[in-house]
């Protein structure tokens, strides 16, 4: 394979403005990290997760859970991007892989993180989940592929610092393949409960799927303009090439795949009359769902589907970034949703319950944006994450 | 081994809550949070008006959902005694137990309070357990790798049927009865303290065992069927199925 960078007047991650350039990224990604990390901690140390918003009257999940499962959703997704070309040979995708694969260990970081402060007890979750076998939960086999899915993605990476003519990985196999089983558990994780109506079914996994990868594919688009500066104009012909032919139309597939399961889930629980399924008639109601489905995932749809935007650099930036947005609301709204309808409370919860993150919450998703952007822009400025995109 | 099980009688239940004091007090519960409630319904507007209660334990199902998705086997089902437990060393803090329990009876120690003043921080503790009640059961019945005792931090509770009462019932009785004076002590504080007698506690593999007669000649009935967690407590409600009212139907 020829040996390039996507960028077309630089090469070598060292050059003093791409150097610069990372460490501008670097220190805005660890203030970030220093804002939320510090707010989240100061408050889980000095008052614990009580001020947190979830609670026992049925919202037992709330905004980092959300957080969590978006970044490592986020992740899983990159990962299967950087496989077509390492796995499935397609070399058009070759010029991203390395990208994508850094990133989703950003993700995946920054997504853990999340939720080991979120337990209650995560030291215990390292020995008591793997030493306890509880083959029947998916949460069990979650951990156990997260962790796996996490050391291997760890090996290929280790194995590319810092060397710029990395060719194809057959250890991708195993990441790709994990990273799969990672998004198709966490599916199943919410699939499996027959008792919340807004989650069970056997399709949930499937939304995952497509779901993670159109999420994938935005933060590949979103972080390749930003890595040319937001300059369409500085990709290299052949990744611009990707970005204007195959990569923009898979994009544009898979956000009408969204999109279809997306609205199709919404119509069946607004036509249901079975108990439970009335919280589909209080998402619809509320603007954040619109915003979401119109302007987060039909609008970029749009975008990337008329060939004059689909192949202008600004338009691409805007539909990754309107994406990246409509599935954080999507996977709010899926997770906090699901609780919504409290189970035996009488009078005690005689509404649907309702939910929104606290400060402290909030700090989490700031914390987790902070931190992946880190180990990012890290691995961009000092271990040859750019080196080949 | 006796399978140990609950039948709530409907009709004669005044919907008192002094089960929920009694559990209250018996297992350090949090003000608000009470592993054993009576919840209370009402339907429609005035003049057409209907007010209805249920006392609700944990169900201490037969196929628990509560234990098939706890990734550590923290809760588990005692096969001496039929009751789900939680074992506090074990326990993560992950919430999945709370969200797979149709019954709504879980727990977790690390939310706002349910009721203010925040007895956590009026009564504050050391080590390990999260605060420090005035009442508090003896020391010597806590069990952590049971969750009897005072809820630490991080993890989640539920009703154990008072199982450090229950399991030290002599071996082979039917019923754990208040009234008798053999099985008195042993008997579940919810049941002993009830005073329309609402409430029956026995063995349900005991084909000789009174809650087992109440079940058969009263039809009793178990919550939500179609989960298959097939609920160890019955409700008897004079032949027809507990009314418990879903959030939909109870919209006017
Ligand atoms: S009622 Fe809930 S907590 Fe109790 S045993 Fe059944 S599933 Fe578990
Ligand atoms: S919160 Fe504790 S008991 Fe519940 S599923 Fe998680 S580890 Fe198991």
């Amino acid at each position: 394979m020829a040996m390039m960078t996507d960028t077309a007047p630089t090469s070598g991650h060292d050059t003093q403005g791409r150097g610069s350039h990372f460490l501008l990224h670097l220190i805005v990604a660890l203030v970030l990290l220093a804002l939320g990390g510090g707010y989240a901690l100061t408050e889980i140390l000095e008052f614990g997760k009580v001020q947190f918003n979830t609670n026992n009257a049925g919202i037992h999940w709330g905004m980092a859970i959300v957080t969590y499962d978006y970044f490592l959703l986020t992740s899983t997704g990159l990962a299967m991007v950087a496989s077509l070309w390492h796995v499935f040979g397609m070399a058009e995708f070759a010029p991203i892989a390395r990208r994508a694969l850094w990133l989703a260990m950003a993700g995946l970081v920054g997504g853990v993180a999340v939720l080991f402060l979120e337990l209650g007890a995560p030291l215990t979750a390292l020995w008591a989940t793997p030493l306890n076998m509880q083959f029947a939960s998916p949460l069990f086999w979650k951990v156990l592929l997260v962790g796996a899915y996490a050391i291997s993605l760890a090996i290929v990476l280790f194995g590319m610092i810092n060397k710029p003519d990395a060719g194809r990985n057959p250890l991708m196999i195993l990441v790709g393949g994990l990273a799969l089983a990672v998004t198709l558990v966490a599916g199943l994780v919410y699939g499996m409960m027959a008792m919340r109506p807004v989650w069970f079914g056997g399709e949930i996994p499937v939304v995952f799927l497509i779901e993670s990868f159109v999420g994938a594919l935005a933060f590949t688009m979103f972080f390749s303009h930003l890595k040319n500066g937001f300059n369409h104009s500085n990709m290299r012909p052949d990744t611009r090439a990707l970005f204007e032919g195959t990569l923009a139309r898979m994009f544009a597939i898979a956000i009408a795949l969204h999109f279809i399961l997306h609205a199709g889930r919404a119509i069946t629980g607004l036509w249901s009359n079975a108990e439970g399924m009335q919280v589909w008639g209080y998402m619809t109601a509320q603007p954040l769902f619109h915003i979401a489905l119109w302007g987060c995932v039909a609008l970029p749809f749009v975008l990337m589907v008329l060939p004059g935007t689909r192949s202008n650099g600004m338009m691409q930036i805007v539909a990754a970034a309107l994406v990246m947005i409509g599935l954080l609301i999507s996977r709010y709204e899926f997770i906090i949703g699901g609780q919504m309808v409290p189970m035996f409370k009488g009078t005690w919860a005689p509404e649907l319950l309702s939910y929104s993150p606290s400060t402290g919450e909030w700090a989490l998703l700031v914390l987790a944006v902070g931190l992946a952007n880190t180990v990012y822009a890290f691995g961009a400025w000092k271990l040859g994450a750019e080196d080949r995109a | 081994m006796p399978k140990w099980g609950m039948v709530i009688d409907l009709e004669t239940c005044t919907g008192c809550q002094a089960c929920t004091t009694a559990c209250a007090m018996e297992n350090n519960r949090l003000p608000g949070e009470n592993w054993q409630d009576v919840l209370f319904y009402s339907e429609g507007e005035y003049p057409n008006l209907n007010l209805s209660w249920l006392p609700r334990p944990c169900m201490q199902c037969e196929n628990p959902s509560c234990v098939s998705v706890c990734p550590t086997k923290a809760t588990y089902k005692d096969e001496g005694t039929g009751i789900v437990l939680v074992d506090w060393n074990k326990c993560i803090g992950c919430k999945y137990c709370m969200v797979a329990c149709p019954y709504g009876v879980r727990f977790y120690m690390d939310e706002a309070p349910a009721v203010e003043p925040d007895v956590r921080a009026e009564f504050p503790a050391s080590g390990r357990r999260s605060w420090n009640p005035p009442f508090k059961m003896p020391d010597e019945y806590e069990d952590a790798s049971k969750g009897i005792g005072i809820q630490p931090k991080g993890v989640v509770s539920k009703c154990t049927f008072c199982y450090h009462k229950v399991s030290q019932a002599p071996a082979g009785v039917a019923d754990l009865d208040e009234d008798n004076p053999e099985t008195k002590e042993f008997t579940p504080a919810c049941v002993r303290v009830c005073a329309p007698k609402s409430r029956f506690f026995g063995d349900l593999d005991n084909p000789d065992s009174h809650v087992n007669a109440l079940i058969a000649e009263k039809g009793g009935v178990r919550l939500k069927e179609e989960t298959g967690n097939k609920p160890q407590v019955y409700y008897l409600s004079g032949g027809g199925s507990p009314a418990v009212p879903g959030n939909r139907s109870r919209r006017s």
